[in-house]
């Protein structure tokens, strides 16, 4: 605990500016000058959230059974665990007994035209080294020129992050040789950022299967967001041989820093993608983690909650406690990987804290399917990055107008766009259908749909029974229909145009095409048939006739002296619910759509001489 | 240095300045270890000295000589750091490189949205009902800075790679 306490401080001081490192490091043994300590910036009090984890006195004897089970079980895999290197199988139990957290950094490619400290050209697939400024090659004596261009993309995801746009800020050097980086030094915003103290909300939409892990929304804090330059692309050619392209040196970065306030991986791995969502629909940058425009770095740290165990309560919480040793994985390069890595690492951590042992401040990676981390760098070979300002940069001053301008002019963000579609006054969309729509084909497919939506509305501008269902109706059409066409294939709005989809949805609300027609149209509509829908159901007869009460009254007939038995349960032991079974039966006899329930109903109890039930019917109706 | 100070208000006349001229009042030497209390200097191990010089990308010592007498440099240097350090700087704002740091120097440094109107130009809205901002992508001309041989210094290339010759870094 003290070594935390000092090794925390220590870290705080490095933060503060203009302290040389070397000077700090011997700080520890020798003095040079006494600096006074200021508070640890890692501490937080111990979550008061596990005080509703101990459980009420009268349930312990279940409690405590399922307690020993979950033992015995964590035992038992323990034993395995040493064996077949799984340890996992006991985490739950673990969970209980531990706190994780973390903490993200993500570095995100700006959507920019050209790269921060040069006007060369950013580029993807060019050919290699063909878009390189002078200072982007470190070539001696040449300067940075900020492009301040850069800012834009830059000050929107910032602002879409809830952040606070820092008047001025500046550039410092971060030293480290390594050959994708010509210069030995990085140009990062480590002193003065140019956005802080932002915070993301994690709605149960965003996680998997709309549950919230957490019970209910989770927010996480932003502690910064800072502007710095990429690095050379490297290609491996093994044993030891590197192919550099100096294309994407320069191109510029955010670095977006969450504080440790995660604790759970499958709340990591949503923040992670809800950032890359947030920062794609502000057009902030071009490419997700698929592409490697987006990467992840995460800091883990377990501690034990004491207030768990209930034969401990005796320790109440004495205000400040620190975080566990942590441990940095770096360069997690999809959100699964964010995931399987935090959770390895974890069940690392507890392993070696309960077997005794003690975590080490170290640099992980983690390789895409692997079941545990891998140690990189030991503190012994931790980079000193002896960051200082970088002289030959002039501070970045923002202007007030700017940021206002880029505050209105942002467009809607998911959450907003999902409280829009999931509000059943407006379109009444469930929080899955609303969030695919959101993510889909970069909000094209959603303002497909608003189109469509918007066209059915002036269709049925009087008939407020289909008003209230279009906005269901063109979501399962243009989600599920049209979405399985598009399976295969690059979406396109012009494939089946919105004008021609309401049509075929009109057609359908007013029962004038059976659901199964309505798919075949739609197909030979993808296929190319140029025909508008209304001409293609006049031509080829798809218009459904209604039954005509006689009709209704023979098919019912029928099915009655059919079904004699049933009928005698009715009329003989009052079993008038199965007349519902009657209405069943019609439904699937007759074309399909061309039975209305509640006609059948009121044919049948006619039938049967039971009274018209205007409960029902009511029911029916809605 | 304040004595420095105190001592020149005080010259009066030529011959003072002369007197005063005669003499270091102050030297260097003062901020850097005295030799009979070499202890008093901050001690570097071994360890801490090939670390720095692996951060800094130097080649270690060829001997022990070599390596004693960069320890002694650098302790050396870490006492005058240390002395420097002694200089009361509360409140006083690192200077980073000279500039102008006027409010008017300030105020015409503004990235305001003016400067920008000619980026943002190059951006469209783009959807009917859910509407989205797109850097419209068109040719970037950079010319007049892509336009030379990147390569040309380089000791070894293949094709249009630099080519670097390197450890993994290690498990």
């Amino acid at each position: 605990m003290l070594n935390q306490l000092s090794r925390t401080g220590h870290a705080t001081f490095a933060r503060r500016p203009y302290i040389c490192q070397e000077c700090l490091r011997r700080l520890q043994s020798r003095h040079i000058r006494s600096i006074a300590s200021p508070a640890p910036a890692w501490i937080r009090p111990l979550s008061t959230a596990s005080d509703d984890r101990t459980p009420p006195k009268e349930d312990a004897p279940f409690r405590k059974a399922l307690k020993d089970a979950a033992k015995k079980k964590r035992l038992e895999n323990r034993g395995k665990a040493q064996s077949s290197d799984n340890p996992s199988g006991s985490s739950e139990f673990k969970s209980e007994k531990w706190e994780l957290t973390v903490g993200i950094e993500i570095h995100a490619e700006l959507n920019t035209a050209r790269k921060l400290f040069s006007s060369a050209a950013t580029s993807v697939n060019d050919t290699p080294n063909t878009h390189v400024a002078l200072f982007d090659a470190a070539f001696p004596g040449s300067q940075p020129h900020f492009q301040r261009e850069t800012l834009i993309p830059a000050l929107r995801a910032a602002l879409a992050l809830n952040c606070e746009i820092q008047h001025r800020s500046s550039f410092d050097r971060k030293h480290y040789f390594y050959q994708d980086q010509p210069a030995g030094y990085q140009i990062t915003q480590y002193y003065e950022p140019f956005a802080r103290d932002g915070h993301i909300t994690l709605y149960p939409h965003d996680f998997p299967g709309g549950v919230s892990p957490e019970g209910g929304p989770v927010t996480i804090g932003i502690k910064q967001v800072q502007m710095e330059q990429d690095t050379a692309k490297t290609i491996q050619q093994p044993p030891s041989t590197h192919l550099l392209d100096f294309n994407r040196v320069s191109h510029p970065l955010i670095e977006i820093i969450t504080l440790p306030q995660i604790h759970n991986p499958v709340v990591a791995a949503a923040c992670v993608r809800k950032i890359q969502a947030i920062l794609k629909a502000v057009d902030a940058v071009t490419a997700g983690m698929e592409m490697g425009g987006l990467r992840a770095d995460v800091n883990v740290s377990v501690r034990r909650r004491d207030s768990a165990d209930s034969s401990q309560q005796s320790h109440s919480y004495h205000g400040v406690t620190g975080l566990g040793q942590r441990t940095e994985i770096k360069n997690l390069p999809s959100i699964k990987a964010v995931e399987d890595a935090i959770i390895a690492e974890r069940d690392r951590q507890i392993d070696l804290l309960e077997r005794g042992g003690i975590v080490d401040g170290e640099t992980r990676g983690f390789t895409q399917g692997s079941k545990t981390t891998r140690r990189l760098r030991g503190k012994e070979g931790e980079i000193d990055y002896r960051y200082m300002p970088d002289p030959d940069i002039a501070p970045v001053v923002v202007g007030k107008d700017l940021v206002q301008h880029l505050k209105s002019s942002m467009p809607l963000l998911s959450d907003d766009v999902i409280e829009m579609l999931v509000d059943p006054k407006r379109y009444g969309l469930t929080a899955k259908d609303a969030g695919t729509l959101v993510v889909l084909d970069d909000g094209d497919r959603l303002d497909y749909y608003l189109e469509v939506v918007e066209i059915l509305r002036r269709i049925f501008s009087e008939d407020f029974a289909a008003l209230s269902r279009v906005g269901k109706m063109a979501g399962n059409w243009v989600l599920m229909e049209l979405g399985a066409l598009f399976k295969t294939t690059q979406w396109s709005a012009d494939r089946v145009s919105p004008s021609e989809l309401a049509s075929l949805i009109a057609h359908v609300l007013r029962k004038q095409i059976t659901g199964r027609t309505a798919k075949l149209l739609l197909a030979q509509k993808f296929d190319g048939d140029a025909r508008p829908v209304d001409q293609i159901i006049v031509d080829e007869d798809l218009l459904l006739r209604p039954l005509s009460r006689d009709e209704y009254l023979a098919m019912a007939q029928q099915l009655l002296e059919e079904k004699s038995d049933v009928v005698r349960d009715i009329v003989e032991k009052g079993k008038h619910q199965k007349v519902k079974w009657f209405v069943g039966q019609m439904m699937a006899r007759g074309a399909e759509g061309t039975v209305e329930p509640g006609t059948a109903e009121e044919v049948l109890r006619l039938l049967l001489q039971l009274p018209p039930m205007e409960e029902q019917r009511q029911q029916m109706k809605k | 240095m304040s004595a420095i100070r105190q001592k020149m208000l005080r010259v009066r006349n030529p011959a003072d300045l002369d007197q005063l001229l005669a003499k270091p009042t102050w030297s260097v030497e003062s901020l850097l270890p005295s030799k009979s209390a070499a202890s008093e200097s901050p001690k570097i191990s071994t360890q801490q000295l090939h670390h720095l010089l692996r951060l800094s990308a130097l080649p270690a010592p060829e001997n022990a000589e070599a390596e004693q007498k960069m320890l002694d440099t650098l302790s050396a240097q870490l006492h005058f750091v240390g002395e420097i350090q002694q200089v009361d700087t509360s409140g006083v704002t690192p200077l980073r490189a000279i500039r102008d740091e006027t409010a008017a120097a300030e105020v015409e440094q503004t990235i305001t949205l003016d400067t920008l109107k000619d980026a943002l130009a190059k951006e469209q809205v783009v959807g009917k009902h859910y509407k989205r901002i797109q850097r419209k992508i068109d040719h970037v001309d950079a010319k007049d800075v892509e336009d030379w041989d990147v390569l040309g210094s380089a000791e070894r290339k293949a094709g249009r790679f630099f080519v670097v010759e390197s450890e993994m870094p290690q498990e």
